[in-house]
């Protein structure tokens, strides 16, 4: 039988999960290694019930994956629109959960669920213009016409391609 | 709540949706801390999408003001360039008559891209165009910079200069440096224009075809069927030295430092000569028939010739090293990088050689007719032939990448640097072709009776071509319009 660990949310709720599981998080994994075997729950103070759990379920289903390289420019982080299906799948959740998740995908140090996270961000802002990003986002337009005008003056070399 | 839901009709619905969607809606640059938000955009490599980011809000543009995603931008689209005056120089090891890398690289003005502002990693990248523009002082203006660049190249680009000669000279040679473009004739003439393509000069003295030139910042050597080499200022226009004991064509010129310039001949040697003191410091006899090409890298000196071998020479020395045998017919084109010697025959075949070894380590087949040019950089390799394509060769790899189906006739012309490959054939077409995919991005100019010569640099594209029985010389900027460049 797997090791089991016990994880604390910050709203004060138990998860019990597999080590190896818990492990696809840097953060427990050095955590483990420093104080060895514990029977106390870990607390993981930045991060609620919900948000770790989908955590945690994004961990289950790529305990599997082989060590994520620390290569910053390995094609595949390069490439941004190539995210797998069950990854897509799993980011759609409302944007306050996929925020939510990138911010403790980057607590907890599990650099493969933070990339499908910005990733999922980028694509969401590739292709449009400003417009359509702040209908998508819900941004005020805080420039002033004129501000808006020259911003848009500026980067015109990007558009005639 | 749900229960209140299932009692809506459709309109209420709508209301609720629309009243409720934008409250599910965040901005993720509120939402996430910065160094987040850069992860973000580190993903979008599109210049367009970041670009109309920018516009969303004030908190968007000063994210994207950020110089990190434009750095990385730089990487991803491989907006560098010459990571170090090494690399610059193997690149010089090219095709007979092309070394405006050479130039690039050696002459001190050619400014070094403001790298004190940035980290050492991307470095000396981007020749700056001399006076005119503004020296880029951000990732960001440096990228928008290169890619203004880059759009000409695929669908811009203007004529600056053109001119029409009244004599139909074959063009044997053209060469671009930082100060001029200079072309010789098979009628005895050489031309000099300033780097816009102004004439300047025309030297005259040579009373036959001149068949190779070498230019080094204001000095440039000729030679020709004359059996003269001539040293040149190309300044005034005067011809400052005559250098003579080749008894037949000069075919092929270079210079391994300012003062040291080396011939090689139809009357089988090739001659190292102070061209300051006026001299003829050696004379290197091996070759049993006439050294069509040739190539310096460091002390070393390699010659390709019509015996079907090649010979590798110590310029100080002045002594035969190796001989390279294994064509099994004339050697027309050379490039040496100090790592490999490549050599192209008549045999249609191209060798790759070990320098220090002597050792062939490749025999490259897939033309069909003579291999006449020739370009190496890095690991890349691109030929060109009689047959009319032009073929892109992975070195370490020994395999063709790609088999470009160029001109319907020669490959008159060809070079290439990390991102295209400019070709010109006795067709009269000249095409840009994309290096890493093999793919035709356009062809330049109208159509011609023939195209003799083309050689360009990072925004500057030369033609020499026939039209109408004239020759003509078209000069094609692909800078980005001054004023464009002020700005952020």
């Amino acid at each position: 039988m797997a090791v089991q660990i016990k994880l604390m949310s910050s709203d004060q709720a138990m998860l019990v999960v597999d080590k190896e599981v818990a492990e696809r998080s840097v953060l427990i994994k050095n955590m483990l290694d420093d104080i060895g075997e514990v029977d106390e729950a870990i607390p993981i103070p930045n991060v609620n019930e919900a948000v770790l759990k989908k955590v945690i379920e994004w961990c289950e289903h790529h305990k599997g994956d082989s060590p994520s390289t620390n290569d910053e420019e390995s094609d595949s982080r390069k490439r941004s629109t190539d995210i797998e299906e069950w990854d897509q799948k799993f980011m759609q959740v409302d944007q306050e959960m996929l925020f939510e998740i990138i911010l403790a995908a980057n607590y907890l140090d599990i650099k493969p669920l933070l990339d499908v996270g910005c990733k999922t961000v980028a694509n969401m802002i590739k292709g449009k213009s400003p417009e359509e990003i702040r209908k998508t986002f819900n941004i005020q337009n805080d420039f002033t016409a004129e501000e808006e005008e020259q911003i848009r003056r500026e980067n015109e070399w990007a558009e005639d391609r | 709540l749900a229960e209140i839901l299932n009692m809506c009709d459709s309109q209420l619905l709508s209301f609720v949706l629309n009243y409720v969607s934008p409250r599910l809606k965040k901005d993720p640059f509120k939402s996430l801390p910065n160094e987040l938000c850069l992860r973000v955009l580190s993903f979008i490599d599109d210049p367009k999408t970041l670009a109309r980011a920018s516009q969303v809000s004030k908190q968007w543009h000063s994210l994207l003001s950020d110089d990190l995603t434009w750095k990385k931008l730089c990487e991803k689209h491989s907006y560098y360039r010459r990571l170090s005056g090494t690399t610059a120089m193997h690149a010089a090891a090219a095709t007979a008559n092309h070394d405006a890398f050479l130039y690039g690289s050696t002459t001190p003005r050619e400014s070094s891209y403001s790298s004190n502002s940035f980290t050492s990693e991307i470095s000396p990248q981007y020749r700056i165009d001399k006076v005119r523009r503004p020296k880029a002082t951000s990732y960001k203006s440096h990228f928008k910079q290169r890619y203004m660049v880059e759009t000409a190249w695929r669908t811009g680009g203007k004529i600056i200069a053109k001119h029409i000669t009244p004599d139909q000279g074959v063009v044997t040679s053209l060469h671009l440096t930082p100060d001029y473009i200079v072309i010789a004739l098979d009628n005895a003439k050489i031309h000099v224009f300033d780097a816009d393509g102004q004439v300047l000069k025309t030297l005259t003295g040579h009373v036959m075809g001149v068949w190779a030139i070498v230019p080094w910042g204001n000095t440039l050597v000729s030679g020709g069927c004359d059996r003269d080499v001539r040293v040149w200022d190309m300044e005034t226009g005067e011809c400052k030295t005559v250098l003579r004991g080749h008894t037949s064509t000069v075919r092929c010129l270079k210079m391994s430092d300012k003062k040291t310039a080396i011939s090689g001949s139809r009357d089988t040697t090739l001659r190292i000569w102070d061209i300051e003191k006026g001299v003829c410091k050696n004379v290197l006899v091996g070759h049993q028939a006439s050294v069509r090409c040739l190539e310096i890298h460091g002390d070393l000196v390699v010659s390709g010739s019509y015996d079907t071998t090649a010979r590798i020479w110590s310029i100080k020395d002045g002594t035969c090293l190796r001989t390279l045998s294994g064509h099994f017919s004339q050697i027309y084109a050379i490039a040496f990088d100090g790592e490999h010697i490549a050599t192209g025959s008549l045999d249609t075949s191209v060798r790759v050689w070990k320098p220090h070894t002597g050792e062939c380590v490749a025999v490259l087949q897939g033309h069909t007719s003579l291999v006449g040019q020739l370009q190496m950089r890095g690991d890349k390799l691109v030929t060109g032939g009689s047959d009319g394509s032009v073929r892109v060769w992975s070195i370490g790899g020994k395999v063709c990448m790609h088999r470009l189906a160029a001109h319907d006739n020669s490959v008159t012309s060809l070079q290439f640097d990390e991102t295209r490959i400019v070709s010109g054939g006795s067709d009269g077409r000249v095409k840009v072709w994309d290096l890493k995919t093999g793919l035709l991005i356009r062809e330049l100019s109208q159509p011609a009776e023939a195209v003799w010569r083309v050689a360009f640099e990072d925004e500057k594209a030369v033609i020499l071509a026939m039209r109408g029985s004239r020759t003509i010389m078209e000069v094609f900027s692909f800078s980005p319009p001054p004023e464009s460049l002020n700005e952020g």
